[in-house]
């Protein structure tokens, strides 16, 4: 049993404490008393994973054996999630790659023939032949790309399928191969909880159509928090078109679950408790900090983009999707939720270099928006760590550059819609029909490797229940033009950041730093 | 200082000198001319003044003197006497006779006095305009006047420096020397057919031609022959300007101005004065503005001392080829004007000419020194603005001499020469075109300082003095109560105070309001017009991609090879590059005509799958974010978008669905397989404009309403032909020419990828994964 979570209260003998800060990082004198919020240490791995995967496939919950789901001239679809999961990716082999080798060898033994693999991508990117080859592994890429191994497009016409409509109304619009199937199988890698069980298939899989039903402004804020299933009204969406789906094909889910080893060796002080540090942490911390800040732009880039977390897999549980999410999310919590009491006045948050959206791409502006406000606030179970009408102040530098082929409809959203409004519910009703059905985008989204037009919207979207719940966003070395753009301040030290702030939360507020990552949800009692 | 002349006292007397005669006055719309008119109108009541104005335009001469009556020298009397006053007296004290001296028909036959004030204002005109206006159109008026019977007083105002090149004192009499007017100005009239002969050779057409060549090649045959008469033009009006000057100087004068203005004071007096007439000749030195009247520091326009003093509070002239000691021999206009009418009134005898010097050198001089001292404090005082960067701080003159300044000067061209020749070379970027602005700027300056330093050599190195003795003997002669307004002694200007309080607020003030104006904004793009009858024609190379036809070769290349030949490949083509760039150099279309022989046995269906797979993510990695929402933009805005480009049209297919129009080349090919010919000839430089020309009468297009979106000087024929040209990231020539014109610059491609992330890209297609 490792470690729980931690909550530091910060006094004389603290140390400066890591704090990140996009692709860098450096350590922070917090104001005494600023409470501090570390995840659980990480949680020993499964022993024998190809033995765990073994054991889930032939013992699932709520459904039969899958060698007895399977049968000869069936129709068998094998999904799985995309490069946004985990982050950042992990070492090969991927977790996917072993389950779906497993997958195909029982479907191959029972002579299954019509088999294909389709990337649950949505509106993401299409993944590239090389990035799909590291997921899946060379044997699974060899065989069946590109004919039978392929991106999931939300904007073929002709391979999508409406199966109805939830009782709220909701359009359910869907892969038409998947759907067609005898039977799914989703391989899933949950390493937040907002993600996994019902949202695998049904968002996944889905068209703009079907999407805009939880994507959207009204939803975002009120899921609180959408890391918190039971209290997210977005999760609530997709279980009732996950309930519309199970009534219409069989879905076979594989979840697994990784630890909290989001750094390799070289970087493991960045895995510790900064006072547990010894010297070798100290001397690499020193030396990876003055190499990083020596290298030019674009090699420092790639070495963050090059970096592989060398996690453990914590759980691999097969079954219905509603039986196994559960089990999930209880390894993700073990892994994750620290308790803490209270609301501070202001909330701290070091923005890493990645987040689902720019793998192997560029961090822009919208981005970090997104995982500052959207993924970063929503890292809470109960209430936000900070209480409402509070500061938020995160570390990152909001550099003002974009990829031109992964993000071209971003660039414009950043240039022409946000110098309009910034207000969600506004960009929402305006913009967001057109940028969703520009035909140019489009077809940027299906044949090169662009996020949907709508995408920078929901990026958004993401974070408008932080919008709404925050009085102050600040960006401690933010570039001032961009963060401007985006409505928020900019600070160039902490002291200056709170200063900024003290209009909002006076000048001794009670502050909480969420330490991550590696990844930490706080359960604010 | 007396400010209150205006107001005339009764024992002034005003009109007893000129009362009841009719005066005849050319020159009118002119700095002096204008002043002369003001000063009969507002004082001499009793005056009748015929001016001649010839029409300009589609403007009478009666309607250029109504407006001429609005001018700020009529300002003071408007506002004492009112409006309706104004035009009272205009229409019955005022005989407007249209026309010139060269096309008059005939002059009143009761002309008492006739002031000749017209001449040509500038110092350097070609050989031929400066001998019309000051010789020939001097014997035109004696030969009118001659023919109208009269017999008036003529008051032919010339200029003290008609003594031309000399030192010591000149005095008011006839200038000695024996320059045969009349074969001087036949041989000025000549001299145009002649150089016009000779700009004709063909060794000048030869040289003409090479340099329009060297400069303009690039933009197509058209635009340099485009270039070349212009300039062949140039050359004559500049080898007449030689003419001019060389003849003056070879004569004893230091410029064709002051020859012709000597010459014309002996046409006048061999035509009026030995012909039995009365003849003064009033010769002021450097006319400035006005010391009291019609208000202190009235002037019109620059004068021959201002654009010197502008330049130097500009911060310009950090030195400058005059003698700290020799006379600067300024005058303020208002002395001058009532010196000529106080000639014009006391007439000398028929035969005897009477000669004035209007001049401050000899009784109150003002040094070199002494005049840069003054400009120094008061632009040290009041600097002028740097636009929005503070003040312009002025420099310290050392007078090192006419010879280090004309070293300083040649180096400083010279440096200046070379930097630019260096510029058009090296590729284009935003640094390069901050070193041209700053280098365009520097060059200007330059030439500023070249023009002045060589025109006013002779005068700020003067070390002459012009006797006066006459002048101020007739202004002693003026009744005491006179002279307060009508005076016109230079000893009693206070250099100090004209200078600093009069002269420099006056003509310092045009510009100050200019330079202090905000600066425009170059904010961003206007929103587009909706409407569908205009295209958007963008080129592709440069201005919607970063990328080029030899790097687009190079992605095909990679893509389609395994990494083992990539050595081979990229060393066979290093090895002709240099085949390359010379065809390049030759002409535009030649290169790729040479180039696409790589593509030589290239299979069309494999390079589509390619397309599809690598190249067109290489593209898009290599494309302008800007580019492209500006071509969706006008999409939305309903005009048709064009793209014109040398590349292949498959290569471009990844942006086609941007564009109405594709117009690219074409590969011949055999049973699927390229041959390394072109269909047809490259669309390059003007056969583009001859496209776009044919493009939009067939479509209906309104070229002048449409945008086009270049980025390298061979594209100047056809981003012409759009009303609305765009230079995008522009090479140096193309930049030069858009500032020149107005264009809008675009810096596209913030976002744009490197081209090794792109070639990375083709690096990892099928065959090297």
């Amino acid at each position: 049993m490792s470690r729980p979570g931690f909550v530091l209260t910060v006094d004389e003998r603290t140390p400066p404490l890591l704090v990140h800060q996009g692709e860098g990082f450096r350590l922070e004198r917090l104001p005494l008393g600023s409470r501090v919020i570390y995840p659980p240490d990480s949680l020993k791995g499964v022993r024998n994973v190809d033995a765990e995967i073994q054991h889930a496939l032939l013992n699932p919950l709520g459904i039969e054996p899958l060698p007895e789901l399977l049968y000869p001239n069936m129709r068998l679809t094998i999904v799985f999630d995309d490069l946004s999961l985990p982050l950042p990716q992990m070492q090969t082999p991927d977790i996917r790659q072993r389950v779906i080798e497993h997958v195909l060898e029982l479907a191959a033994a029972k002579g299954v023939d019509d088999v294909e693999l389709i990337v649950a991508n949505a509106l993401h990117r299409r993944m590239t032949p090389a990035e799909i080859k590291r997921v899946v592994g060379e044997r699974v890429f060899r065989s069946f790309f590109p004919e039978h191994l392929r991106n999931h497009d939300a904007e073929d016409r002709a391979n999508l399928v409406e199966i109805g409509k939830t009782k709220h109304g909701e359009v359910v619009e869907l892969n038409r191969r998947a759907m067609e199937s005898d039977l799914i199988v989703y391989v899933n890698i949950t390493t937040t909880p907002m993600s996994g069980g019902p949202k695998s298939v049904s968002v996944g899989l889905a068209s703009y159509r079907s999407l805009r039903h939880h994507h959207n402004v009204h939803t975002l804020r009120h899921s609180r928090s959408f890391n918190d299933p039971p209290n997210s009204a977005m999760h609530h969406s997709y279980e009732r078109m996950a309930d519309l789906i199970g009534g219409h094909v069989k879905v076979f889910t594989i979840e697994t679950s990784l630890n909290n080893d989001t750094f390799p060796t070289a970087t493991s002080f960045l895995n510790k408790r900064e006072w547990e540090w010894n010297v070798a942490d100290q001397a690499s911390y020193l030396a990876v900090k003055r190499g990083n800040e020596l290298m030019p732009a674009r090699a420092r880039r790639k070495v963050w983009q090059k970096n592989v977390a060398p996690y453990a897999v914590t759980g691999v549980n097969a079954g219905l999707p509603s039986e196994v999410h559960p089990v999930t999310l209880d390894n993700v919590h073990r892994q994750q939720v620290t308790e803490v009491q209270g609301q501070a006045d202001v909330a701290i948050f070091g923005l890493p270099y990645i987040c689902p959206y720019n793998v192997n791409s560029i961090m822009n502006p919208i981005l970090v928006m997104s995982l500052g406000l959207g993924y970063f606030f929503n890292l809470y179970k109960n209430r936000p760590i900070v209480r409402k009408g509070g500061a938020a102040i995160f570390y990152h530098p909001v550099e003002h550059e974009f990829h031109p082929v992964h993000h071209p409809s971003y660039i414009d959203f950043f240039d022409e819609v946000l110098t309009q409004s910034t207000d969600p519910v506004v960009l929402e009703t305006k913009y967001e029909e057109q940028f969703a059905t520009d035909p140019w985008y489009i077809q940027l989204y299906r044949k090169s490797y662009a996020y949907h037009g709508v995408h920078p919207f929901y990026m958004w979207y993401w974070g408008a229940h932080a919008l709404e719940h925050l009085g102050e966003v600040i960006f401690v070395g933010g570039n001032r033009r961009t963060t401007a753009r985006m409505g928020f301040k900019a600070a160039s030290t902490l002291a200056d950041a709170l200063e900024i702030a003290s209009h909002t939360v006076g000048r001794s507020p009670s502050i909480t730093y969420q330490h991550a990552p590696p990844l930490v949800v706080a359960d604010v009692r | 200082m007396a400010a209150d002349i205006v107001d005339d006292g009764p024992a002034a007397g005003p009109g007893e000198h000129l009362a009841g005669r009719h005066v005849l006055l050319t020159g009118a719309t002119g700095f002096l001319g204008q002043a002369t008119l003001e000063k009969l109108l507002s004082t001499y009541p009793d005056t009748h003044v015929s001016v001649l104005i010839r029409p300009r335009g589609s403007m009478t001469g009666a309607e250029r003197l109504t407006k001429l009556l609005r001018k700020p020298v009529f300002r003071k009397w408007r506002e004492a006497v009112g409006s309706d006053e104004v035009e009272r007296v205009a229409a019955q004290r005022v005989t407007v006779i249209e026309g010139d001296l060269g096309t008059v028909a005939e002059l009143p036959a009761d002309l008492d006095v006739v002031i000749h004030g017209a001449s040509t204002v500038s110092f350097d005109p070609p050989i031929d305009e400066a001998f019309d206006t000051n010789v020939a159109g001097v014997v035109q008026l004696y030969e009118t006047l001659a023919a109208s019977g009269a017999d008036p007083h003529v008051v032919h105002v010339s200029t003290a420096y008609v003594a031309g090149v000399r030192k010591g004192v000149v005095t008011e009499a006839s200038l000695t020397h024996d320059v045969d007017w009349r074969a001087e100005a036949a041989a000025a009239a000549a001299a145009r057919a002649q150089v016009e002969t000779a700009s004709r050779r063909p060794e000048v057409l030869r040289k003409v031609m090479a340099e329009a060549r060297s400069e303009h090649r690039k933009a197509g045959p058209q635009a340099v022959v485009e270039s070349a008469e212009p300039a062949r033009i140039e050359w004559v009006n500049k080898r007449l300007v030689d003419y001019g000057r060389t003849r003056a100087q070879s004569l004893g004068w230091p410029d064709v101005y002051t020859l012709t203005k000597a010459l014309g004071e002996r046409a006048a007096e061999q035509m009026w004065a030995q012909t039995g007439h009365r003849l003064s000749i009033v010769r002021p030195a450097i006319v400035e503005s006005s010391l009291r009247y019609p208000y202190p520091g009235w002037i019109d326009g620059f004068k021959m001392a201002d654009p010197l003093i502008i330049a130097y509070g500009r911060g310009i002239l950090p030195e400058f080829p005059g003698l700290p000691d020799s006379v600067l021999d300024l005058i303020p206009v208002d002395l001058v004007v009532n010196a000529i009418l106080a000639v014009a009134a006391a007439p000398p005898e028929p035969r005897e000419p009477g000669y004035y010097h209007v001049s401050s050198g000899a009784r109150n001089p003002l040094p070199f020194r002494g005049m840069y001292e003054n400009v120094h404090a008061y632009f040290s005082r009041h600097p002028m603005p740097d636009s929005e960067r503070g003040h312009i701080q002025v420099p310290s003159w050392q007078f090192p001499g006419s010879t280090q300044v004309e070293r300083m000067l040649k180096t400083g061209e010279r440096a200046v020469e070379l930097a630019q020749r260096t510029l058009m070379r090296v590729p284009a970027s935003d640094r390069t075109r901050t070193w041209m602005r700053s280098l365009h700027r520097r060059q200007q300056d330059l030439e500023v300082l070249r023009t002045y330093a060589d025109l006013y050599q002779s005068y700020t190195q003067a070390e002459v003095i012009y006797d006066d003795s006459r002048t101020r003997a007739l202004h002693e002669s003026l009744p005491p109560q006179r002279r307060l307004v009508h005076g016109f002694d230079a000893a009693e200007i206070d250099w100090e105070h004209y200078l600093q309080e009069v002269h420099f607020p006056g003509v310092t003030a045009s510009m100050r309001a200019f330079s202090s104006r905000p600066r425009a904004k170059s904010g961003g793009d206007a929103a587009l017009p909706q409407r569908t009858d205009v295209a958007a024609v963008f080129d592709l190379e440069g201005t919607v991609v970063a990328s080029n036809t030899v790097e687009q070769y190079i992605w095909v290349r990679l893509a389609a090879i395994p990494r083992s030949q990539w050595p081979r490949e990229l060393t066979d083509l290093l090895r002709s590059l240099p085949r390359y760039l010379l065809a390049e150099r030759r002409d535009r279309g030649d290169f790729i005509r040479t180039f696409m022989r790589r593509y030589e046995g290239v299979d069309e269906e494999q390079l589509r799958k390619l397309i599809d797979e690598t190249l067109g993510e290489a593209l898009l990695q290599r494309a302008m974010p800007e580019a492209i929402r500006r071509i969706r933009q006008h999409r939305a805005a309903g005009h048709r978008t064009v793209l014109i480009t040398g590349t292949i049209d498959v290569l471009v297919e990844p942006i086609a669905p941007l564009f109405d129009e594709v117009v690219a080349g074409r590969m011949h090919s055999r049973d699927g397989v390229w041959t390394g010919y072109l269909d047809s000839p490259p669309l390059v430089d003007e056969a583009r404009a001859a496209w776009l020309r044919r493009y939009a009468e067939s479509t209906g297009v309104d070229l002048a309403q449409s945008y086009a979106y270049g980025d390298s000087y061979s594209d100047r024929a056809w981003l012409e032909l759009a009303g609305k040209p765009n230079a995008v990231n522009p090479d140096p020539a193309l930049y030069r020419h858009a500032k020149r014109k107005h264009w809008r610059v675009q810096n596209w491609g913030q976002h744009t990828r490197s081209r090794l992330e792109a070639l990375a890209v083709t690096g990892s297609s099928e065959v090297n994964r």
